[in-house]
């Protein structure tokens, strides 16, 4: 390298150095909404281990796409900018300021997973950017709105609500059971347990043993020897899908054959059918779990007019997506509600008044949810959904029987 | 060492050169942009320390990721109420975030020369499967201490007092700072002097002992360098690197949980050194920009189910293809050629 090179080189970073900084100005409308549209920004993982969850977005993108097509809201376009941050709660951070700062949205909306949200929780908080409806049912989000008042419930019935479900059900059907409870050792494991405690509350019915298990742990073999060891006659299976199937099948090794409750969260009928060990599996027949979607692989749904709207949606707007895979029917079913909020704030909707309106939802038309869900929150009660039924596996696939079941927190 | 050469007089000019244009940087971009760049200022530290032990000591590391995690939560314990206790003084929020970033450097640097202990009876690719173990039991580990790293859950940082940097501004030196001008200020400055550091340590008797290993260790074995003594040096120094580097991302994620340092950070931080050029210095900042923008990129170009991987590994091996010796290779063969045109009018 010659001096002269250099020389040249540090001349021009002289120059450079010189430049004056240059500051933003904020005007004093919201950003991210025109006469003509509205901008919402979100994550989801489109790469790595969770890539499943995409489909939480893509659902939603192809139900606004559905919606503009037919005018958009009092005339605005819902324009859904989501990025992929591989489920890496750092990618979260980093592509929510690109949202935020760079694309100038107007709300988060729809960002997957619990953690993820925690991390952004705060920042958008003190930016006073809405963080509407993550896609998690941890139960703090709907709990601190006091301190986090930007920050919506999750979409998910939250966690204790389901176990309270399963409680509840318990105290009234088999009152003198008593219970063994396999679950995460982290929030969602323990908000589910919570829920469950609530349920079974003056009941004779017992936890009678609770083992849990890290999400780093190889098997669950061991807990469920306990929990067997316990005498226990029903199952609590509050773990991600690879341990509720180990579960299923160490309990059948072991001829074990309690009743067993497996949370949604792992309920899929497709891991159903890996649990049953190609039907040699006795230990799922006759299990039980919650279901507040409605599947859109369950015959009984087929002249639905919820599930045709949901097939035709995701064939015109997201060509090739998989319409059996149940995560796009609950993208469609927070982006319904997401359009029903913006419908009442109204004309000229403001990030504050859009915030009010989650506050006061009671939307009970949702046709991607169970018959008879009501979406509703009030000032001092957030959970956006708090129903669900109660479903049996029988031959293969999942019947759903009762009636809805309703939570209230508090 | 005798008198400077004039390669060095020109190094240096280019180094200031350099300095000069990164400081000048932020003036012309919006402050988002320069948070982008804070993450490349970031990845480049993490990049300098695993070319110390990759490209120039011959050691591969896939668990560099592990390190950086290391930094990252020594950091986030020291400066949020994790209830840690050392000789009596509990740690609650009363500690700077900068005064934890050497100390990340420590323990980091002290957990390389540890697993560089019993690494030195593997070599090639025993080795790149070790560190691999490493990187995949990292977030098993950090999980499983609960109570001082938050689980699952991890550790928030926002807002902490200990945090120098906050969204309404940063005083430094008299001077208002946007919070993302102030981080990238931060990583750079630090980012520079450990490229210095770097360069002096390689150009000298310890930098030539670390090729003599990579070369051939019986060669090098056999002119007095003493393998156990550099390939664990090697790793600790590289290490301690990545631990800076940590300790910068939590700072600037404001945010440290398991599956903020994934198995994939260690895989895209060894593409980053070999895009760059294994065993140089120069080439590193076009690595640490790949790696920090090539997702963004790719992702662009198609969101369509698993489309963003795939277009990344394409632009991967179109680099290799095209440039095999990574960018220092091609400023070595362009250089020549740039300073023949340049000085032929005299």
């Amino acid at each position: 390298m010659s001096r002269k090179l250099a020389l040249t080189f540090a001349t021009v970073c002289a120059a450079l150095a010189a430049g004056v900084p240059g500051a933003l100005a904020r005007g004093s409308a919201d950003p991210g909404i025109t006469p003509t549209s509205i901008l919402l920004g979100g994550t989801a993982p489109l790469s790595g281990s969770a890539s499943a969850f995409s489909s939480v977005a893509r659902g939603a993108e192809a139900y606004f796409k559905y919606v503009n097509a037919r005018g958009g809201v009092h005339g605005r376009k819902i324009e859904y900018r989501y990025l992929d941050d591989a489920y890496n709660p750092a990618q979260t951070v980093q592509a929510t300021r690109q949202l935020v700062e760079s694309d100038k949205v107007f709300a988060i909306f729809n960002s997957v997973g619990t953690e993820h949200n925690q991390a952004i929780r705060d920042y958008l908080n003190q930016l006073q950017v809405p963080q509407l409806f993550p896609a998690t049912g941890s139960t703090s989000f709907g709990r601190d709105y006091a301190k986090y008042p930007w920050t919506t419930a999750g979409f998910q019935p939250s966690y204790q609500a389901e176990g309270w479900v399963y409680g509840k059900y318990l105290a009234r059907t088999k009152a003198r059971a008593k219970v063994a409870v396999i679950f995460q050792n982290d929030d969602y494991g323990k908000d589910l347990l919570a829920g469950l405690k609530k349920g079974l509350q003056r009941s004779s019915a017992k936890i009678v043993a609770a083992e849990p298990y890290e999400v780093t742990a190889s098997d669950v073999q061991s807990q469920i020897a306990t929990l067997k060891a316990s005498g226990a006659d029903t199952l609590m299976i509050f773990a991600t899908p690879r341990f509720a199937i180990q579960s299923f099948v160490f309990v059948n090794k072991l001829g074990w054959k309690p009743l067993i409750v497996n949370n949604i969260v792992s309920s899929a009928s497709s891991i159903m059918t890996l649990a049953s060990e190609g039907g040699t599996n006795k230990a799922v027949v006759g299990a039980l779990s919650g279901v507040y979607l409605k599947d859109p692989t369950d015959p009984k749904w087929a002249d639905d007019p919820g599930v045709k709207l949901y097939r035709q949606v995701l064939k015109t707007y997201a060509p090739g997506a998989n319409w059996k895979d149940v995560y796009h029917g609950y993208g469609m079913s927070v982006a319904y509600t997401m359009v029903e909020v913006l419908k009442a704030a109204g004309k000229n909707p403001t990030r504050a008044s859009v915030m009010a309106q989650t506050a006061k939802l009671s939307i009970a038309s949702n046709p991607f949810l169970l018959p008879g869900i009501l979406v509703k929150t009030s000032a001092t009660e957030r959970f956006a959904i708090e129903q669900a039924q109660l479903e049996r596996w029988e031959n293969g696939k999942w019947v759903a029987f009762g009636a809805l079941w309703g939570y209230r927190a508090g | 060492m005798g008198r400077p050469t004039s390669r060095t007089v020109s190094l240096g000019a280019l180094f200031l050169a350099g300095c000069a244009v990164v400081y000048a940087l932020p003036a012309f971009i919006s402050s988002f942009r320069a948070q982008q760049f804070a993450y490349v200022g970031i990845y480049l530290i993490a990049l300098i320390g695993l070319n110390i032990l990759t490209g120039y000591t011959g050691q591969i590391s896939l668990g560099h990721g592990a390190f950086m995690a290391i930094g990252g939560y020594t950091t986030g314990i020291l400066i949020s109420d994790q209830g840690l206790q050392i000789a009596g003084h509990t740690f609650s929020n009363d500690v700077k975030d900068l005064w934890t970033i050497p100390i990340a450097a420590v323990v980091a640097g002290a957990a390389g020369f540890l697993f560089g202990l019993p690494a030195l009876r593997l070599s090639g690719l025993y080795l790149a499967l070790a560190t691999f173990a490493v990187a995949v039991s990292a977030p098993a580990v950090f999980k499983k201490f609960e109570t001082f790293t938050g689980g699952g859950t991890g550790i928030n940082l926002f807002g902490i007092k200990g945090l120098t940097g906050s969204i309404s501004g940063v005083h430094v030196f008299g001077h208002k700072l946007d919070f993302y001008d102030w981080l990238y200020y931060l990583s750079w400055t630090i980012a520079l002097v450990l490229l210095a550091a770097a360069w002096l340590l390689l150009r000298g008797r310890i930098g030539r002992a670390f090729r003599a290993v990579r070369d051939s260790e019986t060669a090098a074995a056999s002119s007095g360098v003493s393998l156990a003594t550099y390939k664990t040096l090697a790793f600790a120094v590289s290490a301690a690197y990545a631990g800076v580097a940590g300790a910068l991302y939590a700072i600037a994620n404001t945010y440290v949980n398991p599956d903020t340092f994934p198995i994939t950070l260690s895989i895209f931080l060894l593409v980053g050194v070999v895009v760059g050029g294994l065993g140089t210095l120069s080439g590193l900042v076009v690595g640490a920009v790949l790696v920090q923008f090539l997702p963004l990129w790719s992702q662009e170009i198609s969101k369509s189910p698993g489309a963003p991987a795939v277009v990344y590994g394409v632009i991967l091996i179109a680099i290799m293809l095209a440039l095999p010796g990574g960018v220092a290779g091609l400023l070595r063969r362009v250089l020549p050629l740039a300073r023949r045109l340049y000085t032929r009018p005299r």
